[in-house]
């Protein structure tokens, strides 16, 4: 647990790094709720982004993280430890991921029993799924949320378990918390009731259970509906429904359970068949009715795509565009898990072989987290800590019985815990969590079948894993999780280190020498980094809400410089700034993001901009000078390419050539009419270009035309021509009078 | 200049003059190619054309209809694959338009067989099937009335774009809903359904904790190794190498994933779950000894074994991973 920590927090304090562009988005708003109080924060109106549009920031963020931060620096500084906002910010990821560990230890100890909560905990502390986002300065939504998450479902089983209102009560008020970090809690409110539902058809219903869901059915729908940007959805969307359907149902299996004592079999059974039966299609058919007049929204797109996997590709490329939405393969899941995703299937099959009320839920916990981390990238994060509880489960079973040896004799059982709490209360009525319980002189004949040898090697073996596991994960932290992406490093090859310092150059160059209210267009990639470092204007940002205002953009970067001239000066654009990374050989740049904005135009200019205008004839995207004219001529290609053609980078390759793409550019003669270039960074990878006034008095690109055919006699001095006019040799002579005719 | 348009104006008077009784004819001859078109049109959505239709109806100029012709090769013995499924889309795409209320004479679908009118590929100098052709009301095809089929593929919105691009006709596709997912679904419940009720008796089955831990397990692991990343972007199942005739069944990057891989990923993990439940299952069952050390050390050499493997295809895949365990 503490190790995980360590591993994240490197010793002095940061300056805020970079992990993903919404940190500074976070860490802004966090800054002006501090500064302003919490009422600002809710009516803030941002004009920074999204002009001329502007946004409402406080209805439309969770406001969990800042709240959190907020309140850590409040606190602290009424004690009079006066620390910035910004140092509580980049610690609050690692505090998080403790408290994380500690909840995962919770549950998993609710779930098998402690030892296995041990391994649980340290898995959870050093896993690479989650340690991308526990890393000190990842000051992001999901650093928190996956804490709310584990703590609402600790809260759950333990409510579950005892069927208490106090522990539910408590359960709702890490929902509660949960909702407001992070647009997850969808996850929670559909998969407790699917555990209940579950519950229902395994006929394990018991009062407990009727307590537990009623309770916080009720009282997290209202909390939840406390938080501005949730709102009514959670009575109105249909992410919500599935949750007020089974409410619905378990109210009537539990009236018909009461008539039940009262009632004859005979009676009894034919009532209770109808009324389950009646009441789920009651149940199914209102929601049906409610959705088809409108009164339930429709699946938002975001979780459509979700169940039907190939609805983004069609439908809305900006959310396929985004790297985190793609579906993961092989490789990413091991990359993020190693040994726990071939043993957790290990744990889910002793949980369901010794089944009772919690391990349903931890069943169904990994078995829809699973499938949503296959369907989306970014969902891995959901299904890392129960993968870590259930390969906590197998490696703690199989240890229990190769470990256990010396132990045994001289300290009382590994279940000793559990025991105990059946002492305490004799008067539970659940079954317990507990293991394969064995007479003792049976598990004593197993132990001395196997023999000490092979028990020491299985052991052995084990650890081994076990220890393969902890050093790729500080592998991988130390290479892809902890290196700021705002700052690129690159080796050479004696190993020494180049820092790329591109990026925070350019932001500071824009916030000295530009307007302070200049207006800056760049791909929506950019936009928080923008308005957060250099603290200007922005079009678009990560915040994607508006999908026509970022196809606009694009179709300014992908037409030809007039027509993106005239869309800039509608958008009263003062400044272009684009990622190039040809000179250094950085893939991430914009023009190999350029098809996404290609895309994105075209589903909302379908007149003007056609994806199979950049493609050659044979169906390639290329550069150079085999590239598609309309490619080779819009703005984003002239902005990136700009003088580019006079630059040799080195001797064995012509000028001009690309290195991310490894061509030789196909336009090097890019002349600009309406922008000029402003500023490029010292490895090029930011180059930002001002866009020009209007003219006073427009230039024409072509001679005055010359009415006058009839040369007048020129002024030639006679002294020095002597005379001699000049003549034009074979001139066409114009023979008049005849006509010349075609046939 | 002036002279000349002059003379061209005069030109192209002088020929209407001439043509005027020509110009009935023309009409005439107009109206009974539409009414023709309508009526194949009429019968089935995409008309069937040899040559000799094609040269009449398609080639000869007095037309105010635009044409998108298919070339294409259905015959069995051509062995075209993709002929067959472009041709169900052209099909879809012909049909919306047929049964839509906007259907006019202003465009009309048809296709041409390779092995019913060879002299009109010959004609157009064409040499691959299946090719889609707009010929417009007015002039010749030019080159973007050739939809290209590499690189917008032949799905029938697709198909729609070009043709609403080329002629203003925007067609909105409606496939015929797929009857065969509910079908099957209906069956399976079905068997389902019979199935408990053969046994009502006994629903003891329901209860069987393996049946539900296995299926749970099957789910989890074709997760876990990919298969819903191969659903949505349909990669090939191994990579063969023209030159050496080497097949290769793991993809060197680890931005990407054959479908073999992925199949030997599934069982790799299976393997190494198998041996985590014989090593537990070794320590607690009731099995003389013998079995028990042979399940015990069948189980650790499953999960050492094929994890090992597993971590060396990943080395493979993700270049400059330092570590490797048992197998290089």
């Amino acid at each position: 647990m503490e190790w995980g920590e360590e591993v994240s927090v490197p010793g002095p304090p940061l300056p805020m790094p970079q992990q993903q562009p919404e940190l500074r988005f976070n860490y802004r708003s966090t800054h002006y709720l501090t500064s302003n109080g919490f009422y600002e924060f809710l009516n803030w109106f941002d004009e920074r982004a999204w002009y001329p549009l502007g946004r409402i920031v406080g209805g439309t963020v969770y406001p969990g993280l800042m709240v959190t931060a907020g309140l850590i620096h409040y606190v602290l500084n009424m004690l009079h430890m006066t620390v910035h906002i910004r140092d509580v910010c980049v610690f609050l990821a690692p505090v998080f991921s403790g408290l994380t560990a500690i909840s995962t230890f919770l549950l998993t100890r609710e779930l098998w029993n402690q030892g296995a909560g041990l391994l649980a905990a340290c898995f959870i502390a050093i896993v690479p799924g989650y340690i991308s986002r526990s890393v000190a300065g990842s000051f992001d939504n999901e650093g928190i949320a996956i804490f709310a998450l584990q703590f609402t479902y600790y809260l759950w089983v333990k409510s579950i378990k005892t069927g208490s209102v106090f522990w539910t009560i408590a359960c709702c008020l890490a929902y509660f918390y949960m909702v407001s970090a992070w647009g997850g809690y969808v996850f929670i409110i559909n998969l407790i009731p699917l555990h209940v539902f579950v519950l229902l058809l395994m006929q394990r219903f018991s009062r407990r259970v009727y307590i537990a869901y009623s309770t916080f059915y009720i009282v997290g729908l209202v909390l939840s509906m406390q938080v501005p940007f949730v709102g009514f959805q959670p009575i109105r969307t249909s992410e919500h429904m599935a949750a007020a359907g089974v409410f619905a149902l378990l109210q009537a299996y539990a009236f018909l359970q009461y008539l039940r004592d009262r009632l004859t079999r005979q009676e009894r059974q034919a009532l209770f068949y109808l009324g389950v039966g009646s009441a789920g299609l009651v149940v199914f058919l209102t929601v049906i009715y409610l959705s088809c007049i409108g009164c339930i929204a429709p699946w938002s797109g975001r979780f459509y795509s979700l169940w039907d996997t190939g609805y983004a590709k069609i439908h809305i490329p900006i959310i396929a565009s985004v790297s985190e939405h793609q579906p993961t393969t092989w490789v990413s899941f091991f990359f993020d898990l190693h040994i726990l995703v071939c043993t957790f299937p290990a744990g889910l099959w002793f949980c369901i072989k010794n089944i009772n009320d919690e391990r349903v839920f931890v069943a169904l916990y990994a078995i829809s987290a699973v499938y949503f981390a296959g369907v989306m990238v970014r969902l891995m994060l959901t299904l890392t800590p129960v993968v870590c509880m259930l390969s906590a489960i197998a490696f703690s079973s199989v240890f229990e019985r190769y470990l256990g040896d010396d132990m045994k004799r001289e300290s009382p059982p590994a279940d000793d815990s559990s025991d105990e709490d059946d002492k305490r209360n004799p008067g539970n009525l659940y079954d317990k969590a507990g293991k394969v319980r064995k007479h003792v002189s049976e598990q004593e004949k197993a132990e001395e079948g196997l023999g000490p040898n092979i028990k020491s090697i299985v052991t052995m073996l084990m650890l081994m894993l076990l220890m393969m596991f902890a050093v790729h994960c500080t592998w991988v932290t130390s290479n892809a999780y902890s290196s700021p992406s705002v700052v690129l490093a690159s080796y050479n090859h004696d190993g020494s280190r180049n820092i790329l310092d591109d990026f925070r150059e350019a932001y500071y160059w824009l916030r000295q020498n530009t307007d302070e209210h200049a207006r800056i267009m760049s791909w929506w990639d950019y936009g928080y980094q923008i308005a957060g470092m250099a603290n200007r204007t922005t079009l678009v940002d990560n915040n994607t809400w508006n999908n026509s205002h970022i196809a606009l953009v694009g179709k300014a970067m992908s037409s030809n410089e007039s027509a993106a001239y005239e869309i800039m000066r509608s958008l009263d654009v003062d400044y272009v700034l684009i990622i190039f990374g040809g000179v250094i050989g950085y893939s991430g740049d914009d023009i190999n993001k350029f098809l996404w904005m290609v895309r994105i135009a075209e589903g909302e200019h379908p007149k003007d901009i056609r994806e199979s205008d950049y493609f050659t004839p044979q169906g390639e995207f290329r550069v150079d000078k085999a590239g598609s004219p309309t490619l080779l001529n819009c703005l984003m290609y002239k902005m990136s390419y700009y003088r580019f053609g006079e630059m040799q980078l080195d001797f064995r390759t012509p000028p001009g050539f690309d290195r991310t793409r490894n061509a030789e550019i196909g336009n090097k003669d890019i002349k600009f009419k309406h922008l000029e270039e402003a500023f490029t960074s010292e490895h090029w990878l930011v180059r930002i270009y001002k866009v020009k006034k209007l003219d006073n008095r427009e230039r024409l690109d072509h001679k005055p035309r010359v009415t006058n055919t009839v040369p007048k006699q020129k002024y030639t001095a006679k002294k020095s021509a002597k005379r001699k006019r000049g003549y034009i040799r074979n001139k066409l002579v114009l023979k008049k009078g005849k006509r010349h005719s075609k046939k | 200049m002036s002279p000349k348009l002059l003379y061209a104006l005069f030109l192209v008077l002088l020929c209407h003059a001439s043509c005027t009784d020509g110009q009935k004819k023309k009409e005439t001859l107009l109206s009974e190619k539409v009414t023709q078109m309508m009526e194949w049109a009429s019968k089935r959505a995409v008309i069937r054309m040899n040559g000799e239709k094609f040269r009449r109806l398609v080639r000869a100029p007095p037309r105010n209809y635009s044409v998108v012709i298919m070339f294409t090769a259905l015959q069995p013995q051509r062995q075209c694959g993709v002929c067959r499924q472009a041709d169900e889309e052209f099909q879809i795409l012909a049909n919306s338009w047929r049964y839509s209320s906007a259907f006019t004479n202003r465009v009309f679908f048809a296709s041409v067989d390779f092995d019913e009118g060879s002299d009109v590929f010959q004609m157009l100098n064409m040499n691959s099937a299946p090719t889609f052709i707009h010929f417009p009301s007015k002039g010749k095809p030019k080159r973007a009335d050739t939809y290209e089929l590499q690189v917008r593929g032949f799905a029938a919105e697709q198909l729609a774009r070009w043709v609403a691009d080329r002629t203003d006709v925007h067609i909105r596709v409606i496939r015929p809903p797929n009857y065969a997912g509910p079908l099957m679904l209906g069956f399976l419940l079905a068997v389902i359904g019979g199935l408990a009720y053969l046994r009502r008796n006994n629903l003891e089955f329901l209860y069987n904790k393996n049946v539900w831990a296995f299926s749970a397990l099957c789910f989890v692991l074709i997760m876990t190794s990919g298969q819903m990343w191969n659903h949505i972007r349909g990669p090939p199942y191994a990579h063969k190498n023209p030159n050496t005739g080497q097949v290769s069944y793991i993809h060197g990057s680890s931005q990407a994933q054959f479908v073999a891989e992925t199949h030997i990923v599934l069982l790799f993990n299976a393997a190494v779950t198998l041996g985590m439940v014989l090593l537990h299952e070794a320590a607690t069952s009731d099995m003389d000894i013998g079995k028990r050390k042979i399940m015990c050390i069948a189980g650790i050499g499953l999960v050492v074994l094929f994890f090992s493997w597993l971590l060396s295809i990943f080395r493979a895949k993700y270049h400059g991973y330092p570590y490797s365990w048992l197998d290089r």
